[in-house]
């Protein structure tokens, strides 16, 4: 018995405390520093966010070049596929233009109503200066992450908790500042929690990501009146992001209440940061 | 003194495991994702060439490949790391109490290495404020298991042209 516990004492040691041939470092050293970055990435001090920006933006500087294969081929990959459903999207953009020429006087009116409303209660219009824009320079969208990685960072005044915007779309907020580059959490990340209000029922609520392509309103009011096809909207409630940015739109699931985001998150090359609001409190 | 082309062949298949690793780190591809699977190809890249054949791939390139993972992936620096190099010493300890090279040899140990890895996974995941979604590591696990022999299988080819 106690010879066998040894052989298994003897075997744990040559496996994690000898370098082996060829290794320069033992496994049990690699381990210990491992744990202590671990340790270190909840420290907040100056000179190691210095040190993480730099290691970071190197990162992805050499990701965009490693992935730039991956890019040709996934490109020509979906130049095929659309070539393939060229007719059946000619089809659907027929039948859609049709459907919004019929509602355009309709918008048309509701547009000069609106900023007529605006005027009347001095609300500040967000102007296109408010925005700076970016490209995407890499995507990650799995169960375990969604974000992206785009261009510019602190260089370009960019702060952690700034809304991000595909075209006029709330699509994800700011979460990681380097100098030349910043990572954007998506809406449909798992730890991605936003509060929104929805139009016409008026409801508040919290946009959560689940890892899928669509997220789903939490911690709404139990009479709460949402009907399919409502609107969602930033509510601006905790103060970090304008509110009234729109989202998307309520596709009730069974008992789940998902949101059909307006922006197609996986066809995304730029992206608007809105520098409002965070900015005007310093 | 010029290269052969023979000689050149036979430094990119020694290098290829390591190619092979920073790629799938640099690319953040370390998980594949295909409709309902999903397979963590950086935990068997490692555990078969640890096993199999150490010296194609060095523990610092393992802890560098998982540093860059963290990265590209946003998750806390040495998370990646530390889960690899688990996986790494599970192999490194197969390796020393094994003789015999069979498929289903290899195929059991690797439980315990991808036990290892997800629970040191989820534990610095757990301490880092990041939310997990337990049904995805459970499913992930059970089809990066699934998946080792048709991996075994290509890498193996892999080294046999190595040796040849």
């Amino acid at each position: 018995m106690d010879t066998s516990r040894e052989d298994v004492g003897i075997s744990i040691r040559s496996a994690f405390l000898r370098k082996g041939t060829q290794q320069r470092f033992s496994l049990f050293a690699l381990i210990i520093i491992s744990i202590l970055l671990i340790f270190l990435e909840t420290i907040d001090a100056k000179p190691l966010n210095l040190i993480r920006s730099f290691v970071k933006d190197v990162i992805y500087r050499s990701a965009v070049v490693s992935t730039y294969p991956t890019k040709i081929f996934s490109g020509s990959y979906s130049l095929i596929q659309e070539h393939f459903g060229l007719y059946r999207n000619y089809n659907d953009l027929k039948k859609e233009n049709e459907k919004l020429k019929n509602n355009r006087s309709e918008s048309d009116f509701l547009e000069m109503e609106n900023i007529q409303l605006r005027k009347l209660i001095s609300e500040q219009i967000e102007s296109e200066s408010n925005l700076v824009s970016a490209r995407v320079m890499l995507e990650e969208q799995s169960p375990y992450l969604n974000s992206f990685v785009i261009n510019i960072g602190a260089n370009k005044e960019i702060k952690n908790g700034m809304a991000v915007l595909d075209g006029k779309f709330f699509i994800g907020r700011i979460v990681d500042v380097n100098f030349f580059s910043s990572r954007i959490l998506l809406v449909t990340d798992l730890n991605s929690k936003i509060p929104i209000i929805s139009e016409p029922s008026g409801n508040h609520a919290i946009l959560s990501g689940h890892g899928d392509s669509q997220p789903t309103l939490e911690y709404l009011s139990k009479n709460h009146q949402i009907q399919n096809g409502d609107k969602i909207y930033t509510s601006g409630k905790e103060g970090i992001f304008s509110p009234g940015i729109s989202i998307g739109e309520v596709k009730r699931n069974k008992d789940k209440i998902e949101v059909q985001l307006y922006s197609k998150l996986n066809e995304i090359t730029f992206v608007n940061i809105n520098l409002e609001g965070i900015k005007d409190r310093k | 003194m010029g290269v052969t082309a023979k000689e050149f062949w036979g430094k990119f298949i020694d290098i290829l495991p390591l190619i092979m690793l920073f790629f799938i780190s640099l690319n953040g591809s370390s998980v594949i994702n295909i409709k309902f699977f999903s397979i963590n190809i950086h935990y068997i890249l490692v555990y078969y060439w640890v096993l199999r054949q150490p010296q194609s791939l060095g523990y610092g390139f393992i802890f560098l490949s998982g540093l860059i993972s963290d990265v590209i992936l946003g998750f806390p620096l040495g998370v990646n790391s530390l889960s690899l190099l688990f996986v790494a010493g599970v192999a490194a300890y197969v390796r020393v109490v094994t003789v015999r090279i069979t498929l289903i040899n290899d195929w059991i140990s690797f439980v315990p290495a991808l036990l290892f890895a997800n629970f040191v996974y989820f534990i610095s995941l757990y301490y880092s404020n990041y939310s997990i979604e337990y049904f995805y590591l459970l499913k992930n696990s059970i089809f990066t298991f699934i998946f080792y022999p048709v991996l075994w299988g290509f890498f193996s080819l892999l080294l046999n042209l190595t040796k040849s």
